[in-house]
C-alpha cells in the first residue's frame, strides 16, 4: 500500500486547496448581489423551470451517453494493453485492432446513420 | 490496527451511509448523486484490497458512464424531479425485509466462506493492470473478443430506439 | 494464485509472452456467425436504403448456411476421446469453449433454427409488402410519424445482424468451458433479443412493455447468475468447468459457498428456460414480441440455456449432484404440472403456446434429471433430442400465427380460429401436427422425444418424475385435442379466421417444420444414433 501514500497526500493537498478556496472566497471577497448571480449556471443560455417539450429531454441525448459508455468500456481494456503491449507482442496488438475494429464499426454505424448529426 | 484497516472501516462506512441515503432520499437526482459516494467508497475499497484496475474501472466505468446514463435515463422521461420524486409505493417494508434477509444470508456465506481469510496487502498484487492484461490477453481472449461484439449490439440497439430520419 | 508467483511475473525482466493457442478451424461456426453480424453492421451503414432489407437476407442465409457446412466439417474431424463415459472433442481457445459432441451437435440445431428464424423475419408478403418489425421504433405509436414512416416504408433491417447476434451468443453460450464465458456469452444472447422484443409492427404498446419486462426480469436473472459465479470462484478458485468440478470432488473450501452458488446459478438458467417459478416473464413476451422472433426465441434460447445447463451441472457440478438433483426434481414438477393446467385456461394462441413451452421446460428437466450416462440413452442425447423435435415444432406453430390474420395483424384470439379447417385446411393440418407433437402422440417427434426424456429418467432412478410426466402429458393432452375439435369442427364466429397467402419463405418454414416432426416421430434413427454418438461433454 505504501506507493499510495503519494496519491493520498496529493488527493489531501488538492482536497484542502478546493475547500480553502471555497471558505476563503466569502470572507476576503465583494458581496455585491444582482439577479445574474443568484441564477443557475447555465452557459449564457437563459434558464427556464423545465426542459422544452414539458419537462422531457430529447432522446438524442441517450445516443450521446450510449457512445460515451461504449468508448469509456473500450478504453478501460486498452489501459491493460498498454501497460502489458511489450510483453503481449504482436499477438497482442492483433487482438487489440480486432477489438477495437469491431466497436469502431459500432461508430461507423451510428456516423451513417445521421447518430452523430445535431438536427 | 493498521492504517489500512482504519482507511478500510472508513471507506466502508461511508459506503453503508451513502448507499443508506441512496434509497431514503426524498429526490431521486439526490439519490444518483448519493450514488457516486457509494461507487467511490466502493473503489476506495478495490484499491485496498490490491484490486487496482477493478478499483479504475469502478471510477471510469460506474462514477463516470453509469451515474451519467442514470441521469441521462431520469432527464429523457417524464419523471418529475423534484422533492418527493423519490417517494416510494407502499411495498416498502416488504422490500426492506427482502433487502434485509438477502444481506444476511449472502453476509453469512461469505463470512463461512472466507471468515478466516488474510489478507497482507504489501505482499499481493493481484489486480495490477500487468496482471489482468496478460489474463485477458491470454486465458480470456475470446471471451474478451466477444465482449467487443455486445458493445457493438448495445450500440446497434441504442440507434434502433432512437433514431428518427429518413435514411 | 499465490503471491509468490504473482511477484515473479510483475518483478520479473520484461519476456515476450507466448502467443494463446486457438484453433481458428475448429471454432469457425462461432467466428463466421459473429462475423456475419458485423458484417450485416456495415451494410447497414453503407448499402443504400432501397436494396438494405435483401442485402441483410442474404448476408444471414450466407452465414448461417456456411456455418452449418463448417459446423458438419467439424463435427466429422472430432477425435474420439476414451474416458469414463466416451466423448468427443475437447477444449480449445486456451480452455474457452469445448467443442465436443453436444456442443456440436447443439451448434447444428441452433443455425437450422436461425435459418428458420431469418426466413420468417424476412417475410413481406403478409402485411402488404411491409416487414413484421416495425417502421420506426423511435415514434410513438399510433402518431403522425409513424404513419410517415410506414408511408415511405422505412424498415428496421438491423434485426437481422441482430438476430446474428444472438445466434453466435447462443452458440457461444452453449459451448462455453468456463463460467466467465458463459456469462459474456449469456449477455451477448440476451441483448438483442430484449431488443427485437420490442419491435412488433401491430400492436405496439403489448410489445413494447414485453420487452420492458423481458429487459428488467432478465436483467435481474444475469444478476443472480453472475453472482452465483462469484461464489463458485470463491470456492473453487477458477471459473473454469474442470477446474470447479476437481474442487467439488475434492470437497475443498466451504460447501456453504458452493452452495450457495449454485443455487444461484440454477436461478439464473431456470429464468432462461423459463422453468416454474422463474416463468412469469415467458407468457407476456411471446404474446407481445412480433411472432417470427418469439419463434426464434423459443425454439432458440431454451436450446442454448438447456445444453448450458447441462454442461455446468453434470461437468462442473457432477460431485455435488445429491445437493442440486432434488431441487431440479421438484421444480420439474411443478413447471410440468403447472404449464400443463395453465395452458388449459388460455384464450389466446401465442399465450397458449407460452405455457406449452413452460410445460416442455419441466419434461427437459425430468431428463436432466436422471443423470444417466453411459452407453443407450443418455440424459444428454435425450434432451438434445427433444431440443431438436420441439424447437422444430414450435417454431412452425409460431410461423402458422403469423398467417391467421383479420384487418388488426394477426389475430392470437383462440375463438377466432374456429373454423380454420374449412379456411385453410392446409394450415390447419400442419397445427394440429404441431400440437400432436406437443401432447407426444406417437409418429410425431414429440413422441419419442418424450420417450427418450423418460427413460433416460428411469434408468437413472427418477422413476416418479416419469409418473408425473405422464400425468402432465395426458392432462396437455386434454387441451391440444379441445384446440384439434374447435380449428376443425367448431362453427367459425363471423366471417371466420382468414388466411394470407405468404410468400414462399414462410411456406417453406411450415413445410420443413412439419416434414423435422413427422420424420423424427417415424424415423428417429438417424438423429438418436447421431445424439448418442455426440456422447458426453468433455471438459
Amino acid at each position: 500500500m505504501t506507493e499510495y501514500t503519494p496519491v493520498l497526500v496529493l488527493a489531501a493537498i488538492s482536497g484542502a486547496f478546493a475547500v480553502f478556496s471555497v471558505l476563503i472566497a466569502p470572507l476576503t471577497g465583494p458581496k455585491r448581489y444582482n439577479r445574474a448571480k443568484v441564477d443557475s449556471y447555465e452557459c449564457g443560455i437563459e434558464p427556464t423551470p423545465q426542459a422544452a417539450g414539458g419537462g422531457r429531454v430529447p432522446v438524442k441525448y441517450f445516443i450521446t451517453a450510449m457512445l460515451f459508455i461504449v468508448f469509456d468500456v473500450e478504453i478501460i481494456f486498452l489501459y491493460p494493453f498498454a501497460v502489458e503491449f511489450d510483453l503481449l507482442g504482436w499477438f497482442g496488438i492483433v487482438e487489440m485492432l480486432l477489438f477495437i475494429a469491431t466497436v469502431f464499426v459500432a461508430y461507423v454505424y451510428v456516423w451513417r446513420r445521421g447518430g452523430l448529426e445535431w438536427d | 490496527m493498521t492504517a489500512v484497516t482504519v482507511v478500510f472501516a472508513a471507506m466502508g462506512l461511508v459506503a453503508l451511509v451513502s448507499a443508506f441515503l441512496v434509497v431514503t432520499s426524498d429526490q431521486i437526482i439526490h439519490a444518483a448523486l448519493w450514488l457516486v459516494v457509494t461507487l467511490g467508497a466502493v473503489a476506495g475499497l478495490y484499491v485496498l484490497l490490491a484490486a487496482e484496475l477493478v478499483a479504475w474501472v469502478q471510477v471510469l466505468i460506474y462514477m463516470g458512464s453509469v451515474v451519467v446514463l442514470l441521469l441521462f435515463a431520469l432527464m429523457l422521461t417524464r419523471t418529475p424531479t423534484g422533492p418527493g420524486s423519490a417517494t416510494v409505493t407502499r411495498n416498502q417494508p416488504l422490500a426492506t425485509v427482502v433487502a434485509g434477509a438477502t444481506t444476511v444470508a449472502l453476509g453469512a456465506v461469505m463470512w463461512a466462506g472466507f471468515g478466516g481469510e488474510v489478507i497482507d496487502e504489501d505482499e499481493v498484487r493481484v489486480g495490477t493492470a500487468a496482471r489482468l492484461g496478460d489474463a485477458i490477453f491470454r486465458t480470456w481472449v475470446l471471451p474478451f473478443e466477444v465482449l467487443s461484439v455486445v458493445l457493438l449490439a448495445a450500440l446497434v440497439g441504442a440507434i434502433v430506439l432512437t433514431r428518427r430520419g429518413e435514411r | 494464485m499465490s503471491a509468490v508467483s504473482v511477484q515473479a511475473i510483475v518483478g520479473a525482466a520484461p519476456s515476450p509472452i507466448e502467443a494463446p493457442d486457438v484453433d481458428y478451424a475448429t471454432i469457425s461456426p462461432l467466428l463466421i456467425i459473429l462475423g456475419a453480424a458485423v458484417l450485416g453492421v456495415l451494410v447497414e451503414a453503407f448499402v443504400p436504403r432501397a436494396y438494405r432489407f435483401v442485402t441483410q437476407i442474404a448476408v444471414a442465409v450466407v452465414g448461417v448456411v456456411a456455418a452449418f457446412v463448417a459446423t458438419v466439417v467439424v463435427g466429422a474431424g472430432l477425435d474420439t476421446v476414451d474416458g469414463e463415459v466416451t466423448g468427443r472433442g475437447g477444449p480449445t481457445a486456451m480452455g474457452s469453449l469445448s467443442v465436443d459432441g453436444p456442443a456440436v451437435v447443439t451448434w447444428a440445431m441452433l443455425l437450422f433454427f436461425g435459418l428458420l428464424g431469418v426466413l420468417l423475419f424476412a417475410e413481406r408478403r403478409l402485411d402488404g409488402g411491409l416487414s413484421a418489425f416495425t417502421s420506426q421504433a423511435s415514434t410513438p405509436p399510433g402518431s403522425a410519424d409513424e404513419r410517415h414512416a410506414t408511408r415511405l416504408r422505412i424498415e428496421h433491417s438491423e434485426v437481422f445482424p441482430l438476430a446474428m447476434f444472438a445466434l453466435g451468443g447462443m452458440m457461444f453460450f452453449a459451448s462455453a468451458n468456463d463460467l466467465l464465458g458463459m456469462f459474456v456469452a449469456l449477455e451477448v444472447l440476451s441483448l438483442p433479443l430484449y431488443l427485437m422484443c420490442g419491435l412488433a409492427r401491430r400492436r405496439r404498446l403489448l410489445s413494447q412493455e414485453a420487452a420492458m419486462k423481458y429487459f428488467l426480469l432478465g436483467a435481474f436473472s444475469s444478476a443472480f447468475f453472475l453472482y452465483g459465479i462469484a461464489m463458485v470462484y470463491g470456492y473453487a478458485g477458477s471459473f473454469g468447468l474442470a477446474e470447479i468440478s476437481t474442487a467439488v470432488s475434492s470437497q475443498i473450501g466451504g460447501q456453504n459457498l458452493l452452495l450457495a452458488g449454485m443455487a444461484l446459478i440454477l436461478v439464473g438458467l431456470l429464468f432462461k428456460v423459463a422453468a416454474v417459478p422463474f416463468h412469469a416473464w415467458t407468457p407476456d413476451v411471446y404474446q407481445g414480441a412480433p411472432t417470427p422472433v418469439t419463434a426464434f426465441m423459443a425454439a432458440g434460447t431454451k436450446a442454448a440455456a438447456f445444453v448450458a445447463m447441462l454442461r455446468i451441472f453434470f461437468v462442473a457440478f457432477g460431485g455435488a449432484r445429491w445437493d442440486w438433483a432434488p431441487a431440479v426434481w421438484a421444480i420439474a414438477i411443478i413447471t410440468m404440472l403447472f404449464g400443463a393446467i395453465a395452458s388449459i385456461a388460455q384464450t389466446d394462441v401465442k399465450r397458449m403456446l407460452a405455457y406449452s413451452s413452460i410445460a416442455h421446460a419441466g419434461f427437459l428437466l425430468v431428463g436432466m434429471a436422471g443423470l444417466t450416462s453411459g452407453d443407450g440413452v443418455t440424459s444428454v442425447s435425450a434432451v438434445l433430442f427433444y431440443l431438436v423435435a420441439y424447437g422444430a415444432a414450435a417454431i412452425g406453430a409460431f410461423a402458422v400465427v403469423t398467417l391467421v390474420r383479420d384487418a388488426g395483424g394477426e389475430t392470437t384470439h383462440l375463438g377466432r380460429w374456429a373454423g380454420l379447417g374449412k379456411e385453410s385446411p392446409v394450415l390447419a393440418v400442419a397445427f394440429t401436427i404441431f400440437l400432436l407433437s406437443f401432447a407426444g402422440i406417437p409418429l410425431t417427434g414429440g413422441f419419442i422425444s418424450k420417450w427418450s426424456v423418460f427413460a433416460a429418467a428411469w434408468d437413472g432412478g427418477a422413476w416418479p418424475l416419469v409418473v408425473v410426466g405422464v400425468v402432465a402429458s395426458a392432462l396437455a393432452l386434454f387441451f391440444y385435442i379441445r384446440v384439434v375439435v374447435l380449428l376443425f369442427f367448431a362453427p367459425p364466429q363471423g366471417d371466420g379466421p382468414t388466411v394470407a397467402v405468404p410468400s414462399p419463405l414462410t411456406w417453406s418454414v411450415v413445410a420443413i417444420t412439419v416434414a423435422v416432426t413427422i420424420v423424427l416421430g417415424v424415423l428417429p434413427g438417424p438423429l438418436l444414433d447421431l445424439v448418442q454418438q455426440a456422447g458426453a461433454f468433455v471438459r
